[in-house]
């Protein structure tokens, strides 16, 4: 086995997010394939970057009606993969097709022909609060583990996580099924700025409850995220964030976040409004945080064998294995 | 022998468990007959991806509060945890128990029940019917369905498409939960249809990022005309032209078509969208009759499909445990009377048959609130039916 699978393509994975999609067609990179994807009236159309003829990127190119032309000799190619030479109208080209859709403000693409279930993440009664896309120059695992583990928290995180000085309090349950892996965390919020504390109206010394689970057809996670008082009541504010990890190579991973709270934006007459942009903000440093970390990594090799793990590293076992048969497809 | 009861609640569906939290809030007792042996059996049974399409405070029944970490619209699971919790302040709930008849007696009504082998009959001054107006499923029989290959389920009992995958699904009936399941099948790999064969009314669950339903209690108080004209104005600003994609708008505005034949628009919580984008394609024709291999429908056109889904509604078929009810009900067999006692047989209520735009659950919650305060009262004052609820003396 030489360089490991790269999936390739056969999931649906969340490439762009829809507000970055606009009349020119984009260049996206997933799975080492470059694609460019445009939007032709209602629909959105996924074709290989690379103008069959003699190789000039589609993504330059522009849409006119329902076909993409090509910017070197103007061939236009339909989001089907047919194409036509306005030089040569008899001639029958074709390029290389992928199934596109857009869903929940982000548009989604896979390989033409391959059945599989679309990754669907219950939102429904979220309210949408930020969405964005970052690059870590690191394997698809290595990123993974990193997102899927409270005990760097402490060290790494600003805001949210867990205190490092009573990390040993955690209590972290795994519990798995043939096709997610779901982990519980529960121990002290590590300390957090007065103002922001009572903006999202936690109690003192608050217990932070980080709940995800991680499914691998395409590899994403859903967290929940919420705090208890001392008498194990719920404190109002919740949060529940989407990641999906799109390998764009061996080497990069690219993280598609996107932030919900479970709290109206209308609730406290409109103050929820106004917390918006703060927690938007928040979970955007906190991802570039955790990126500066794993990009600094001196052993970047997506195998642990050799590594000496500790008690919140259960799930990454596991993981590995759902990685490689789910996602990459090895039996 | 009979037993003597001041009041009987059929049904521990939200509807029955919102009157009978009334009564012993009010210090009133009364039993409660379920058929199933859980509460809230329909919304156990939903298929999974279902949500509250109404927003959480606004689907609230009276004195149950939603537990803090209840997102705006609550899953499916949310809700019958939360029915669960409405269930705690009923202190008489008989599981297991399905009415087979109400009948008028002298002074009140008898309710004859069965539970496994045994039979029982109760006598009650007051008995509320909540049996809910989905009771039983509306399946349409079709020419040729014995010869077709594939598998056809109404939507009663679909709960997920995992077994669809790349299959060929057709959805019968643009009703809401048609279009979830269409919806349903698309995420679950399955290649879906929706048949729409009338012209419906499409308006989105959320608008500007807020619930419709906050703007249908506004819409609500205003004349029907600029109802209709609201209603219009926003499915046209969402969805502009339809027409295109086989969706047709009827003529008769959405409030009007709700208030005189109560045919509430489709809530559309994604479905519209897969629709544009030809993820879901629409027939526009009904089924003339099914094939070996799919159907072929009024227009000619035939159809290839390894499932087909009868989303086609339900019926709340109360004349089947109701004697003599054909009076009490209307033309398409729901009560006249709601939120109050029935005119023609005064001590008896019906609660939960009603869907109005504001949302199902919003008027449950008021009618019991209604109808337990009536029902309280016969009781206070004379322990049988009351005379004023008798209405002869
Ligand atoms: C798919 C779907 C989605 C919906 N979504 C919403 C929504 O988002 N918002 C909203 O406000 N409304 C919604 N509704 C409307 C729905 O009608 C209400 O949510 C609610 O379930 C109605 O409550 P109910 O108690 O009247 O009826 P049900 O929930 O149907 O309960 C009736 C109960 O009576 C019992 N019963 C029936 N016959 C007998 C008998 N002979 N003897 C004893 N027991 C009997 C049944 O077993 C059942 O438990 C939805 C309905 C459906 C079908
Ligand atoms: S390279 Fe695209 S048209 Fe020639
Ligand atoms: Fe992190």
């Amino acid at each position: 086995m030489g360089e490991p699978s790269q999936g390739e393509l056969r999931h649906w994975h969340a490439v762009l997010l829809s507000r970055e999609l606009k009349d020119a067609p984009r260049a996206v990179t997933v799975c080492g394939r470059e694609l460019v994807v445009f939007r032709v009236g209602e629909t959105v159309g996924a074709l290989v970057d690379r103008c069959p003829h003699r190789g000039a990127r589609l993504s330059d190119g522009k849409v006119h009606l329902d076909q993409l032309v090509c910017p070197y000799h103007g061939w236009k190619w339909k989001a089907d993969g047919s194409g036509r030479s306005p030089g040569n109208p008899v001639a029958r080209p074709c390029v290389e097709r992928f199934d596109a859709v857009e869903r929940d403000g982000a548009i989604y693409v896979k390989r033409d022909g391959s059945e599989v279930a679309f990754p669907a993440v219950d939102v429904s009664g979220y309210h949408h609060v930020h969405s964005f896309r970052v690059d870590v120059a690191a394997p698809l695992e290595v990123t993974l583990d990193n997102f899927t583990e409270v005990e760097h928290t402490g060290e790494i995180h600003a805001v949210l996580g867990y205190d490092t000085d009573r990390m040993d309090e955690v209590v972290s349950t795994v519990t798995s099924t043939d096709d997610a892996i779901r982990v519980h965390n529960i121990g002290p919020q590590k300390p957090m700025p007065w103002a922001l504390r009572k903006l999202i109206r936690l109690p003192d010394d608050p217990r932070f409850i980080d709940d995800w689970t991680t499914r691998f057809s395409p590899v994403h996670v859903v967290y929940d995220q919420y705090w208890l008082d001392e008498a194990g009541e719920r404190s109002p504010d919740h949060l529940r964030a989407v990641v999906f990890f799109n390998p764009k190579g061996p080497k990069v991973t690219e993280l598609m976040v996107r932030l919900y709270s479970g709290q109206p934006p209308w609730g406290r007459y409109g103050v929820n409004a106004l917390l918006w942009p703060v927690l938007g903000a928040l979970g955007r440093y906190e991802a570039e945080l955790d990126k500066r970390l794993i990009e600094s990594l001196a052993d970047k090799s997506p195998v642990l064998r050799g590594n000496q793990l500790g008690r919140f590293d259960k799930a990454l076992i596991g993981a590995r294995n759902r990685i490689a048969k789910i996602y990459r497809g090895y039996d | 022998m009979d037993t003597e009861v001041d009041a009987i609640v059929i049904g521990a569906g939200p509807a029955g468990l919102a009157v009978a939290g009334c009564l012993s809030h009010q210090g009133a007792q009364a039993i409660v007959l379920e058929a199933e042996n859980e509460v809230g059996a329909r919304w156990r049974s939903h298929y999974d991806r279902l949500h509250l399409h109404t927003a959480r405070d606004l689907s609230a029944l009276p004195h149950v509060a939603w537990p803090s970490g209840v997102p705006t619209y609550p899953s499916r699971q949310h809700v019958v945890d939360y029915l669960e919790r409405c269930a705690e302040n009923v202190p008489d709930i008989r599981l297991g128990h399905r009415v087979t008849r109400v009948s008028e007696v002298d002074d009140g009504f008898e309710v004859a029940a069965t539970s496994g082998a045994r039979e029982l009959t109760l006598r009650a001054a007051s008995v509320v019917v909540a049996s809910g107006y989905n009771r039983v499923p509306h399946r349409p029989r079709f020419a040729g369905e014995e010869v077709f290959a594939g598998e056809v389920v109404h939507s009663r009992a679909y709960r997920n498409g995992r077994a669809y995958l790349g299959k060929r699904a057709l959805v019968v009936g643009a009703g809401n939960s048609g279009a979830e399941i269409a919806l349903d099948l698309f995420e679950h790999g399955a290649v879906p249809s929706l048949l729409i064969r009338s012209p419906i009314h499409v308006m989105p669950r959320d608008f500007l990022g807020v619930p419709s339903q906050y703007s249908s209690l506004r819409l609500a108080k205003l004349p029907t005309k600029v109802a209709d004209r609201a209603a219009l104005a926003v499915s046209q600003l969402v969805y502009g032209d339809l027409r295109p994609h086989q969706i047709r708008r009827p003529k008769e505005g959405a409030i009007t078509q709700m208030e005189t034949r109560g045919r509430i628009p489709l809530v559309d919580v994604g479905t519209i969208e897969l629709i544009r984008q030809k993820k879901i394609t629409v027939v526009p024709s009904g089924i003339a009759r099914f094939t070996e291999r799919g159907i072929v429908c009024d227009n000619g056109d035939s159809h290839s499909f390894d499932l087909v889904v009868l989303a086609t509604g339900y019926r709340a078929e109360l004349a089947a445990f109701i004697v003599d009810a054909p009076p009490l009900l209307d033309a398409r067999g729901y009560p006249r009377t709601h939120g109050a006692s029935c005119p023609e047989r005064p001590g008896l209520y019906f609660v939960g048959f009603r869907n109005p735009s504001t949302g199902a659950l919003h008027d449950i919650a008021r009618e019991a609130k209604r109808v337990a305060k009536s029902v309280a009262k016969t009781i206070a004052t004379s322990g049988r039916r009351g005379e004023g609820a008798r209405g002869r003396a």
